[in-house]
């Protein structure tokens, strides 16, 4: 072996020496492993499983939704929303079992009997008595128990369409109403607040006149419905965006927690499992007024609600 | 040239070699072997600890007009709802390892109108029906993002996004266990208890 090939031998056992101490004392320098699945034979302890649940309520629930028109310093209406006169008028009615319901929509000039009141347009009774009278209105005029009412007002209306981000309504015609402000064409469209608002009380123009106008109001509902749908879908936390609204623009006798569930409920109704049902009614007067007198159709569709029929 | 004619190096240079091969392999030999020496193996896993369960939130908070700063809200709920996600994945992963204990335990957890459907759900919220053959679960990673409402000065209902990650030892060895939920939260007079879930186990998608 020449003495050029001893060195070179001598260097590489050097590297050979330098590589090893390195690697030796790396690994004496490591924390002992702990002992993980990565040390272990891997085993499926649990197949893929998926579930889901929303609260499962007592079988029918039924709201009163109240449009006031008073309280809503923006329109220029003063007074207690709750001493308004009840310009829409919504029965909602849930089969929370089948998941799927009815929205009732009264004519507000429903001429109907107010308990202590004689007979009456129906938004008279909530200036009379308040909401709860006009629950006891209803519960009479329908043979339906009312769980809870929900109120709110002009203001809280358009309040409530713009802080959830519109609502997407299929807007039935082509509106051109100066009176209320509406000027939509018709298609599916998410309204602002003022158009939900101008929706709901377009009146004078519509062929149907109250008519139209009360099945509008149960659009906006089921178009809410929707859309609240949507956002939850793609964000779970937006039932507490909804809710935080409600809270702050709605006034009702439903209890948080009951709130939270029905909310929650609410998730998983298809709005096409909701109909829109406008009470049938017919144009007449009383006392110089002009009324709508519910048609014998309407107390046929009562007895189906009740029934639980709710197509 | 000097070097090649010098004959001092030349056994300095064979006994570095020597040495160097003496050394690396012994080196060598005590890393390979020094995981082995310590390491327990696979069978006796079991006996290492089982860290402690901990859920890491992250808490935001929605306020009423003229109720609390949503900052300070959301650090004051924060430790509540933590609890409460640590007392579910302890029930439902950590402490149902074996199959000995009833489901009754996480059922309480449920708000009463979803308990039924949460029964029927198990396994898409816990260890479910393969809980009997786990020996053990060593919880590795549970975060939680939360959102809480608040009504006047107190939570009301909080929507949670919960991940948790472990490994489930049995008999034939270990595997992992995840869970992916969104859970809508309820504050009741007991605490928190869960209104509605979309709940996913097993291995992620």
């Amino acid at each position: 072996m020449t003495p050029t090939r001893r060195r070179g031998l001598a260097w590489i056992a050097a590297l050979g020496l330098a590589a090893a101490l390195a690697a030796g004392l790396v690994v004496a320098a490591s924390p002992p492993r702990p002992a993980t699945a990565q040390s272990t034979p891997t085993v499926t302890v649990q197949r893929a499983h998926a579930g889901e649940a929303t609260p499962a309520l007592k079988k029918r629930i039924v709201v009163l939704t109240i449009g006031s028109d008073a309280g809503a310093p923006r329109f220029g209406r003063g007074g207690s929303v709750e001493r308004g006169r009840a310009d829409a008028l919504q029965l909602v009615v849930l089969d929370t079992a089948r998941r799927r319901g009815a929205v009732l929509s009264f004519p507000r000039d429903s001429y109907v009997p107010i308990p202590g009141h004689g007979t009456n347009k129906v938004n008279a009774a909530m200036a009379f008595g308040g909401p709860r009278l006009l629950v006891a209105t209803f519960e009479r005029l329908t043979g339906l128990r009312i769980d809870y009412y929900a109120l709110t007002s002009f203001d809280g209306l358009t309040d409530i369409v713009n802080k959830v981000g519109g609502v997407r309504v299929n807007v039935d015609m082509n509106l051109r109403d100066t009176y209320a402000g509406a000027f939509l064409d018709r298609g599916r469209r998410t309204l602002a607040g003022h158009q939900a608002l101008a929706y709901a009380r377009a009146r004078k123009t519509l062929p149907g006149g109250d008519i139209d106008r009360s099945r509008h109001q149960g659009q906006l509902l089921v178009g809410g419905l929707g859309t609240f749908q949507r956002q939850v879908a793609k964000d779970p936390a937006r039932v507490l965006t909804w809710l935080g609204v409600m809270r702050e623009e709605v006034r009702s006798d439903l209890p948080f927690p009951e709130l939270f569930r029905l909310a929650l409920l609410a998730t998983a109704v298809p709005p096409r499992a909701i109909n829109v049902i406008p009470v049938p009614g017919a144009g007449g007067s009383a006392g110089g007024a002009s009324v709508v007198r519910l048609q014998p159709r309407a107390y046929a569709l009562f007895a189906r609600i009740r029934a639980g029929r709710l197509s | 040239m000097a070097a090649r004619s010098n004959p001092g190096p030349r056994p300095a240079g064979a006994v570095g070699v020597a040495t160097a091969a003496l050394l690396a392999a012994v080196l060598l030999a005590a890393g390979c072997t020094s995981g082995d020496r310590r390491e327990p193996a696979a069978a006796t896993t079991t006996a290492a600890p089982v860290a402690p369960l901990r859920v890491q939130l992250v808490a935001t908070a929605r306020v009423p007009r003229g109720g609390p700063d949503a900052r300070s809200a959301a650090r004051r709920a924060a430790p509540g709802v933590e609890r409460f996600l640590d007392r579910y994945l302890a029930a439902a992963f950590v402490d149902a390892a074996g199959g000995e204990t009833s489901w009754d335990g996480l059922l309480g957890l449920f708000d009463t109108p979803v308990r039924v459907a949460a029964r029927r759900q198990l396994d898409a919220l816990s260890l479910g029906a393969a809980a009997p053959k786990v020996r053990v679960v060593r919880p590795q990673r549970a975060t939680a993002r939360a959102v809480i409402l608040y009504g006047g000065r107190r939570p009301a209902a909080a929507t949670v996004r919960l991940a948790f990650d472990a490994t489930a030892d049995t008999a034939q060895g270990s595997g992992p266990v995840h869970l992916r939920s969104v859970l809508q939260l309820l504050a009741t007079g007991e605490g928190w208890r869960i209104a509605a879930f979309d709940s996913r186990t097993g291995p992620p998608r």
